[in-house]
């Protein structure tokens, strides 16, 4: 079984439940729909990581706040869990929405995150989204993304392998995304395909794990980050 | 109750002394200031009571005193309103020095017209009560300031407290050899000043464990009592909210609506409680913003008489002025009519920029035809649309049927304020 026959339009998307709460992991699972099937459950960081490597599902849906480990959380989840090979995309869900733990957990290789008042639909849509390949923003993290990367609309990216700044369409895309817009509502505003809104969000989410950018330090380290 | 015995900053003539006691003692002020002068003649005891008050009790406010006296359980979690008018003080070392150099004058004259004045006491002593003075003088500022600032710096205080060792060992020392007459031979007198300060260093040198111990018991109780008052923030925040409203939730579990909407405060609080920075009061657009949200969330339906919950995004912050309270005012009104004609979820996307704020508000309702609007229809166009514009703002409702209603609000602000939020974040 390998993650790219697992995609969106073929049949169901396996995934690990890791939470530290037993009444959550139910209730996720009682409100995913049919196209999403949870094969693995853990509930602190060892098992987290011992299931995951016995597995190796294409997704898996990840608490930040999770008890055992080095006390690192989700976070360190997937620190331990990166000799995989990226064959397994985690998708970090929290009720934090705290902009520490968003971006220490989208920082360590999570590729999207959502909070746990989602609902079952779109928690569904956000992991074949992800198992797809593609990254998941909530309006509050594309909210983070324009407060680090700075709101000023005048400091603009001029190519595509500038990590430290957004090129002005990604800056649109993630204010769209930050107005509450869906994906396919971004695409119909600035008459582009989903597929290109896609595109953006990724390479945002690939800045935002990578860039050294000085303002995206300091802003991290304002809310002890680093 | 009666307040603590401070020294506040707010009302000081001189060093707070007759304020903090009229306080103390529930007396008026005038009266106390009364009292000082009229003690004053009788043996020097007024000025030397105010001196003796001034040097034994600490600078401070005595309401803010009494409160941190209070068990935490019981004081209130949220943070008072900050004073916002610095207080008024004399500026006491300026006054100081210009009567000083007024004396000074004053007797550089009277030695001129012919005035014996017993120069070769007068010196020594001042130069004793100058350094005295400077070692003192810090008494008022320890609290605020450490010894040493962050970057490892020492501070102000140090170089007051060497400064007054200085001058004081200087102005003692020429007293002394003033005492002994011209008499003295300068070898004898140098052994002397060696043997004091051997003495001085020796007794240092026997009590600075004991002193070191002193301190760092200071700094574990400080601590201490830091992560005591933590907990029990904690335990009264858990007690005062969640408890509470679990009560009430399981009292009135019938009524869907009002449980959800009761579970949705809660959370919104105790959200805002763990995980915000919490900014002083009236630093903060996002705060307000934030506020008029959870008045709205609480106090509107939506058509269905569910209540909705509102989606906030904040990029960036300021403090809020005249033009940001139009567009505080404005976004109300549009969310009320996106809780209410709308359908949820609604949106809340506040972006503060350098030159400008901006604030969209969407909903996912069926929308309605934005030029149908009748001039009659007051709310739209007065209190969204004509509160922005006459501040010089745009404003504008898109709605597409089937794809909800977003107002679109921007007010253009001044650079140097927005600068200067930013930096306060």
């Amino acid at each position: 079984m390998s993650t790219d026959t697992t995609g969106p339009s073929t049949g169901a998307v396996d995934v690990v439940l890791v939470d530290d709460h037993h009444l959550f992991r139910t209730g996720v699972k009682a409100s995913l729909d049919a196209g999403v099937r949870v094969v693995g459950e853990a509930d602190d960081v060892e098992s987290a990581v011992r299931v995951v490597h016995e597995l190796q599902p294409p997704v898996v849906l990840l608490d930040v706040h999770l008890p055992g480990g080095d006390g690192g959380g989700g976070a360190e989840v997937i620190r331990r869990c990166t000799d995989l090979g990226g064959t397994t995309r985690f998708l970090a869900l929290s009720v934090s929405d705290a902009a520490e733990d968003v971006v220490a957990v989208i920082r360590s290789g999570a590729r999207g995150y959502v909070t746990k008042a989602i609902d079952g639909g779109e928690l569904s849509d956000a992991v074949r989204r992800v198992a797809g390949g593609d990254a998941v923003f909530s309006p509050r993290l594309a909210g983070f993304v324009l407060d680090a990367f700075g709101a000023a609309a005048g400091d603009v990216a001029t190519g595509d392998d500038e990590l430290d700044r957004l090129s002005a369409r990604e800056r649109e895309v993630m204010r769209l995304i930050a107005r509450g817009y869906t994906y396919r509502e971004v695409a119909a505003e600035l008459f582009i395909s989903v597929k290109t809104v896609e595109t953006h969000v990724s390479a945002v989410l690939r800045k935002l794990q990578l860039s050294s950018r000085h303002e995206l330090t300091r802003w991290a380290a304002a809310r002890r980050l680093l | 109750m009666r307040l603590p015995l401070r020294r506040p900053e707010r009302g000081r003539w001189f060093a707070g002394v007759a304020v903090g006691l009229a306080a103390h003692l529930d007396v008026p002020v005038g009266l106390v200031r009364f009292a000082f002068v009229v003690l004053a003649p009788v043996a020097a005891v007024g000025p030397a009571l105010y001196v003796f008050w001034w040097l034994t009790v600490p600078a401070g406010d005595p309401a803010a005193a009494a409160t941190e006296a209070r068990p935490t359980a019981l004081t209130r979690l949220a943070r008072r309103q900050h004073d916002v008018d610095p207080a008024r003080r004399l500026p006491l070392a300026a006054i100081l020095t210009g009567v000083a150099l007024v004396l000074g004058s004053i007797a550089l004259v009277a030695t001129r017209l012919g005035l014996d004045l017993n120069v070769d006491w007068l010196l020594p002593s001042l130069v004793l009560l100058a350094g005295l003075g400077l070692a003192w003088s810090q008494l008022d500022h320890v609290p605020r300031e450490r010894w040493r600032t962050e970057s490892g710096r020492p501070t102000v205080g140090v170089l007051r407290l060497l400064g007054g060792v200085v001058l004081a060992g200087v102005g003692g020392l020429l007293l002394v050899g003033q005492l002994m007459g011209s008499g003295i031979e300068p070898a004898a007198f140098v052994q002397a000043v060696v043997a004091a300060v051997a003495v001085l260093a020796g007794v240092g040198l026997v009590l600075a464990p004991w002193w070191l111990r002193l301190v760092r018991a200071l700094g574990d109780e400080r601590a201490a009592r830091a992560r005591e008052s933590e907990r029990a923030d904690i335990a009264a925040h858990l007690h005062d909210s969640v408890l509470q409203t679990l009560a009430l939730i399981r009292a009135r579990a019938d009524d869907a609506a009002e449980v959800a909407r009761m579970a949705r405060a809660q959370e919104r609080e105790l959200r805002e409680w763990m995980y915000d920075e919490r900014p002083a009061p009236g630093t903060s657009v996002a705060a307000v913003v934030k506020d008029v949200v959870a008045e709205v969330e609480d106090s509107r339906s939506g058509p269905t008489g569910d209540p909705v919950a509102i989606d906030v995004v904040v990029v960036g912050d300021r403090v809020p002025d005249a033009d940001t309270e139009a567009l505080v005012q404005a976004t109300r009104e549009a969310l009320v009519n996106a809780v209410v004609h709308g359908r949820p979820p609604v949106s809340l996307y506040l972006e503060v920029r350098s030159d400008a704020v901006e604030v969209f508000v969407k909903d996912r309702g069926d929308g309605f035809d934005v030029d149908a609007i009748g001039p009659d229809r007051f709310g739209v166009r007065e209190s969204i649309m004509g509160r922005v514009r006459r501040r010089g703002g745009t404003a504008e409702v898109t709605s597409r049927p089937g794809r909800g209603t977003e107002v679109h609000l921007l007010v253009p602000v001044r650079a140097a304020a927005a600068a200067e939020g930013g930096e306060a974040r």
